[in-house]
């Protein structure tokens, strides 16, 4: 035995027919305002079953929502996951390269404050010699090594003017 | 961070290995009349480890000094004077560099000046100028740089530093690679 409220459901939906559909009916104490109703509900239901049906997204909206849901996803590991070192191998390089950097500019600024360390290490260097060519039209320099262990270096000048004896006072 | 401390320390290490030391060298400089005579003199201390230079390179068999100057260089960059009654000869240190000193000189009689040169004096080897014939002898003059040991020995003799010497050969080696 079917309740009023079953029947209603079934009469709404058009599911009673025959004797059934009759004898609900004449039991109904106002058919037209249970008609407008069911009108009503059909509308709604149609109405409703249009707006809840799964909406198809387009190629470009579903990549993006991949994307976006694998970027949270990762976020989320890594925030969850162990602690990473700060020396990774791109920092690990880029330290390399600084400090190899800084060692050669160092290296350099030092050699060129030294310009002629090396070649004076062993012997004294003469860089340049000059007497007044108004006193001494003749003069000429020479410049030489001796040959033995003391490594002396020699500025040999000719034809300066010579001076009497009394300059070799002390 | 601690790979940090430790290239930190590499990089201290290399500083004070590349910042010379200063050795507090002395630079002697003398004025020199050599001649020959019949009886000549002992040579000058100075000028004993010379002797035979001298004496093959200028012949004379007698070398008198008439003035020196000795002068511990500090900074590299003193200047100094050795003279006689006529001839000055003024020193201006322009800086040191791990071979010696790079110097100006200029050698004066009273007022003029006759000679001017600029050298890189070394710690291991002396400078000679010839100079002008004064009667029947010569003017010389003579630098030597003396080293710490000589200059002061009383001091204890400070071994080499190591780090010191590496860098100075590992400089060596780039220059003969990037000359």
């Amino acid at each position: 035995m079917k309740t009023f409220e079953e029947k209603w459901t079934a009469w709404l939906d058009e599911q009673l027919s025959g004797k059934e559909l009759a004898d609900f009916e004449a039991s109904l104490p106002d058919l037209a305002a249970a008609e407008a109703e069911k009108r009503d509900e059909l509308k709604l239901g149609a109405f409703l079953k249009e707006q809840l049906a799964p909406q198809a997204m387009s190629n470009a909206e579903f990549f993006s929502h991949q994307l976006q849901e694998r970027i949270a996803r990762e976020s989320g590991d890594r925030s969850s996951g162990t602690k990473s070192t700060w020396w990774t191998i791109p920092r690990l390089v880029w330290s390399g390269a600084t400090a190899l950097a800084l060692f050669i500019i160092t290296t350099i600024v030092l050699m060129s404050q030294h310009p002629s360390g090396e070649q004076s290490e062993y012997l004294t260097q003469i860089l340049q010699s000059r007497v007044d060519p108004a006193a001494n039209p003749n003069a000429a320099i020479y410049i030489f090594e001796s040959k033995n262990d003391n490594k002396v270096t020699v500025l040999w000048t000719e034809g300066l003017q010579s001076l009497p004896s009394d300059y070799a006072a002390k | 961070m601690q790979l940090t401390r430790v290239l930190l320390a590499v990089w201290f290490v290399m500083a004070i290995g590349t910042t010379p030391l200063q050795a507090a060298n002395t630079v002697w400089s003398g004025l020199v009349i050599a001649q020959n005579v019949p009886q000549p003199a002992p040579i000058p201390p100075e000028l004993t480890k010379l002797e035979q230079t001298l004496k093959e390179l200028f012949g004379y068999n007698q070398f008198e000094l008439i003035g020196e100057s000795s002068k511990t260089l500090k900074t590299g960059e003193e200047d100094w004077l050795a003279n006689s009654k006529y001839f000055a000869l003024q020193v201006d240190a322009r800086g040191e560099n791990d071979a010696g000193y790079t110097l100006n000189l200029k050698l004066y009689k009273e007022k003029d000046v006759l000679l001017e040169t600029d050298a890189n004096l070394s710690k291991s080897s002396p400078l000679v100028i010839k100079g002008p014939q004064v009667g029947s002898g010569q003017l010389l003059l003579v630098l030597v740089v003396k080293d710490d040991e000589q200059a002061r020995p009383r001091h204890h003799v400070e071994p080499a530093n190591p780090i010191t010497a590496g860098w100075y050969r590992l400089r060596r080696m780039i220059h003969r690679v990037i000359p």
